[in-house]
Formats: structure tokens, C-alpha cells, sequence
């Protein structure tokens, strides 16, 4: 891979990636999520039913734990981002992959954000807006520094395009 | 500039006619059959409950009415003021006109009202409906705001405040029904009516018919409702833009300047093509196609005419030019039927995406117009050999997707549309 041929291959400086940081965010999401899953579970061993169907419940979550876990540090590898001269590049995802390209020209705001578990860990997510809604430019899972002087460069180089308007 | 005037007297009555067939139907219906077995003492208390009802809606209608003026100000703003107890004061600036439609819904006609909606650019409260004035007052005003408009909006094209107009195209009615009805799904699901009618003769059971009052109910009512609303389409151009007229039951009147087309998309679906006929949407800058702001530009025309439309709001594009970059035959395992047509292209002035098979999609985008780029891939895709390449445009109905092209072929075709597109914003 690496050829120009590539629809996903990397500018010339490589992508950016994102902090793996993210990743411990989206699996203290998961655990989050578990915790419903146990409450299934115990349910489940004290309700009437056979005890097979607690055990089969345990070993597809069980299963599934493991499989999103694995998942999740996959689809952090895979986000990355690039700043050319005239455009922002994000690519994103591992089963349906994804390259966005937006303009800085086109840019109509830089959004940053970070939910409690985000700022908790020291991340934070950059979204740009165009006037498409169909644009889907967030880079997640940015150490709050370079999230602040990404945004602040963006939206300076979109101003600079636009101003001849 | 103007005095504060109210809309016509007869607006709170017209307003209040649409209620109407919902209380006679109570009243005919389930009502009566409650009111009879209670007696004439319980008959006089509704009566009177309803006169005082009713008399305090009127006073209350009439009230609102009474309170709510509008005017043009100094500052060439279009004002309202309205509200009983709690005033509100709307503005709109009028140096940032949209557009002004006159509309004429069906109840209001028949007194000889009409409806005045002025839209401005922006988000949120961007729009003022003057229900409902009469034919004159409402020509006078807009032949008011619109002078107004162009007057602000500095680049006045000094000339008669009506310019003509010169027709482009008109749909006759017959051309229209039959089109509706011709349209796939439409045409799909009246076969299958047909079918279960048949199925229901043949049987001599009742099973099959109540899945055709469904399968035959909707397309027709569709039909209707789109018969009624694309009466009488004619396109005609203006130097503000194309001017779009249509419907029988209530007329409306709307102005597209060819600025604020951001996408065109041509449809024609299969049964479409024997006559060569086409339908054209718009993705319109801010607007979401809905029943008042239309995304239609012509319903249903020959291809030859649609065409000649397409270049009054694409300047410079010829449609059956335009080379195509078509999906590889590895296309066919991912989308069997509509492999053949999937292409994309790139033309000095736009960027354009074929798709689907039964019901044939051309989308076209100007370059300044697209936001951004989006290469995607799913795992079938990706087994195949194939990406796809999307350009986002403003919210509407058109989408510009090449899907399922060679992957070889995504990266360098969004390279070149960001070139164009960085050049055609230079030159704005």
C-alpha cells in the first residue's frame, strides 16, 4: 500500500494519530455500559429459569467483552488526522472506512469539545462544520493542548480563506 | 416608510374555517347520537355552551387580529407587532431578502385573500406570514419590499420594478398525471392492487382486497396531493431568478436566483424512459424541501426541455457531455442491478454522480458549492476491489455519491475536485 492509487494512503508528512488515551475513555464507557449488562446477569440467575441460560448469557457477554475491547483499540489506531496546505484530512474507522477532506476555505466553525470523562482523562474532541451537515469531520481523543492550538489554527486559515469572499 | 396597517378584517374568519368539517363531523357523527339520548335541557346547555364559546374565540380572534399591525420602518426593516397581553415585535431586514411568495390557499380564495410570506436570509427567524390581505394590497407591497431589497442590496439593477418575464417551460396536466402515475413505486404498487383485486375475484374471498385499499389507497392519494400541488408548473425567468408557479387548489409563486442552487439532481424513473421524460429537484442554500418551499424545478418534462432548465441555474453545463468514470465490473457483486449505471464525473464547473437503476439519478454539484469530500469503504467494497466518493453539499434532496468505483480510480478523482474546488472559490 502507500501508493498514490490508495484512497486512504497518507499525505506526505503521515497522519497525526490520536492519543490512546481515547481508548481508555471509550472502554470506561464500556465497563459503564457492563455494569447494566451484570445486573442482566444476576437477574437472570435468580429468576426461576435454568441455570444454562444464565451461563450461556455470561459467555456471549463474556465474548462480546472481549471482542469490543479488542475493537476499540483497533478503531483508536485507525483515527488520524492531517493539516495540508489547503485542506484538513480525517481518517477514521476499521469496518467502514472513511477519508474526510474539508477545505479550510469551507470551514464555517471549529468546535471543541470534551465530555466529563473526556476532560477526566485529558482529551478532547475537534469538530469541524461546513454547511453541509453531511460533513463528518471530528477528530476525537486530542491531548486538550494541541485540540486548543488545532482549533485555533483551523480557524484561523479559515478566516484567511474565506476573507476574499 | 409606511403606516401601520392590519391585514384584512375577514382574516380571523378564514383562519377559523379549516374547523369547521371537524365539528360538523362531530356533530353528525358520534356527537349527535350522545346529545339526542339526553333531552332538550342538555341540547339548549350545549347550544349555549357553544354561542358563548364561540363568541369568546371571535372576540379573541378579533382581539389578536385587532393588535397585530405591520409596516415598513425608516431602516427599510419589514416589522410586526402582535400579541394580546404579551407583545412580541418581529423585524426582518429586508436587505437580506430571500424571497417574497404569494400564496393563495384554497378557503382564503374563495373570499379573495391571498397570504404574503417574505423569507430573509439566516437561521431561526427568518420568515414573516401576512395572512391575509387582499390581491392589490399584496402585489403593492411585495412590488414594495422587492424594490426595496434591490435598492439596499447595493448592485441595483435599475429597470421597471416587474421586469418581464419570459416563460421556459410549462408542464400540461395531462403530461403531469400521467407522469405521477408512471413513477415507480406508484406505478409498483397499483400493479399490485390490480393483482390482489384480481386474486380477490378469482378467490372469491375477501383477503387480498383489504391489502389492496392499501397498496391502490396510498399511490393514488399521493398522486392527488401531487396533482393538486404541481397544477399548472410553469417556469418562467426573471432578473431576480426562475420564477415557479404551480398548484390549482391554493397557487404559489417562488423564486430560485440561480446563486442559491447548491445541487441539481435529474431523475428519471423506468417507466419514464419510453418518452424520455425526466424529473429535476434542487438542493436550494438554507432550505429543506417541505410543501411551502418546493425543491422541484420541473416535475416531469422531455429531456431536451429539463436540460435547457438545468442550464439556467448551471450556467456552462451540458448534461449529455459530461464524461463518465464508470464503477469496474467488480461493481456488479455489490450492486447488481444498478452496477452498469454507478459513474462519476468532473467537468470544469461541476462534479457529477450517476446511480440507481430502476429509477435513474444524475446528481450535479458546482464546484464552489461542495463543502467537503468523503472517501468511504465498507467490507464488501473492500473485498471487491471498490471505494466510494461523496461530495457533501447544503441539507436537501440531492445527493452527489459515486459509489463502488475502482479503487484506484477515488483517490485521484477527490484530488481533482479539490483543485477545482479551491479555484472556483477564488473567484467568487
Amino acid at each position: 500500500m502507500g501508493d498514490v492509487d490508495d484512497a486512504f494512503a497518507p499525505p506526505a508528512d503521515g497522519w497525526v494519530p490520536v492519543s490512546p488515551r481515547l481508548a481508555t475513555a471509550r472502554r470506561i464507557t464500556l465497563l459503564l455500559v457492563y455494569v447494566v449488562v451484570l445486573a442482566g446477569g444476576a437477574i437472570l440467575w435468580v429468576s426461576p429459569l435454568a441455570p444454562a441460560w444464565t451461563i450461556a448469557y455470561a459467555a456471549i457477554a463474556v465474548v462480546a467483552f472481549v471482542w469490543v475491547w479488542w475493537l476499540i483499540g483497533r478503531r483508536v489506531a485507525s483515527f488520524g488526522y492531517a493539516e495540508r496546505d489547503n485542506d484538513l484530512l480525517v481518517v477514521s474507522g476499521l469496518i467502514l472506512r472513511r477519508l474526510v477532506i474539508v477545505p479550510y476555505g469551507r470551514m464555517q466553525m471549529v468546535d471543541l469539545r470534551a465530555g466529563p470523562i473526556d476532560r477526566w482523562l485529558g482529551i478532547a474532541t475537534v469538530q469541524l462544520h461546513t454547511a453541509a451537515a453531511t460533513t463528518d469531520a471530528a477528530i476525537p481523543g486530542l491531548p486538550p493542548d494541541e485540540a486548543a492550538g488545532l482549533r485555533d489554527r483551523l480557524a484561523a486559515r479559515g478566516e484567511e480563506r474565506t476573507a476574499g469572499l | 416608510m409606511t403606516q401601520p396597517r392590519r391585514t384584512n378584517p375577514l382574516s380571523p374568519l378564514v383562519q377559523a374555517v379549516p374547523a369547521v368539517p371537524a365539528l360538523a363531523i362531530f356533530f353528525i357523527g358520534p356527537g349527535a347520537g350522545f346529545i339526542e339520548r339526553r333531552g332538550a335541557p342538555f341540547i339548549l346547555t350545549i347550544v349555549i355552551v357553544l354561542v358563548v364559546g364561540f363568541a369568546v374565540f371571535a372576540a379573541l380572534s378579533w382581539l389578536a387580529w385587532w393588535r397585530r399591525t405591520f409596516w415598513i420602518d425608516d431602516d427599510g426593516d419589514l416589522r410586526v407587532d402582535s400579541g394580546v397581553i404579551q407583545r412580541s415585535a418581529r423585524r426582518l431586514q429586508l436587505s437580506r431578502l430571500q424571497s417574497v411568495d404569494v400564496v393563495t390557499p384554497f378557503v382564503a380564495r374563495l373570499v379573495g385573500l391571498v397570504e404574503l410570506r417574505v423569507e430573509v436570509a439566516g437561521v431561526g427567524d427568518s420568515r414573516i406570514v401576512l395572512k391575509y390581505l387582499t390581491r392589490a394590497e399584496a402585489d403593492a407591497l411585495r412590488g414594495a419590499i422587492l424594490e426595496l431589497a434591490r435598492r439596499e442590496s447595493a448592485e441595483s439593477s435599475d429597470g421597471a420594478l416587474e421586469a418581464p418575464e419570459i416563460p421556459l417551460a410549462a408542464v400540461p396536466n395531462g403530461r403531469l398525471l400521467a407522469g405521477l402515475l408512471l413513477r415507480s413505486t406508484t406505478a409498483a404498487l397499483l400493479l399490485a392492487s390490480v393483482a390482489f383485486i384480481a386474486f380477490t375475484l378469482w378467490a372469491q374471498g375477501p383477503v387480498a382486497l383489504v391489502l389492496a385499499m392499501v397498496t391502490g389507497g396510498l399511490p393514488i392519494l399521493s398522486v392527488v396531493t401531487q396533482f393538486l400541488a404541481n397544477y399548472g408548473f410553469r417556469v418562467t425567468r426573471t432578473p431576480d431568478g426562475l420564477r415557479i408557479r404551480r398548484g390549482l387548489l391554493s397557487t404559489q409563486v417562488r423564486t430560485v436566483p440561480a446563486a442559491r442552487v447548491h445541487a441539481v439532481e435529474l431523475v428519471s424513473p423506468l417507466l419514464w424512459r419510453r418518452w424520455n421524460w425526466v424529473r429535476v429537484t434542487l438542493t436550494i442554500a438554507g432550505v429543506e424541501g417541505d410543501e411551502l418551499r418546493p425543491d422541484v424545478l420541473i416535475p416531469v418534462a422531455p429531456r431536451a426541455e429539463a436540460l435547457a432548465l438545468i442550464a439556467e441555474v448551471l450556467p456552462g453545463v451540458d448534461v449529455d457531455s459530461l464524461v463518465f468514470d464508470e464503477a469496474p465490473r467488480q461493481a456488479r457483486w455489490r450492486s447488481p442491478f444498478a452496477w452498469r449505471y454507478l459513474a462519476c464525473a468532473i467537468t470544469p464547473q461541476v462534479i457529477a454522480a450517476r446511480s440507481g437503476r430502476i429509477t435513474r439519478r444524475l446528481g450535479l454539484a458546482p464546484h464552489a458549492r461542495v463543502q467537503s469530500l468523503r472517501i468511504t469503504q465498507g467490507p464488501w467494497e473492500r473485498r471487491l476491489g471498490l471505494a466510494s466518493l461523496h461530495a457533501d453539499t447544503a441539507p436537501g434532496p440531492v445527493d452527489v455519491s459515486a459509489r463502488h468505483l475502482s479503487y484506484a480510480s477515488v483517490r485521484p478523482l477527490a484530488d481533482e475536485e479539490l483543485v477545482l474546488m479551491r479555484r472556483a472559490r477564488r473567484v467568487p
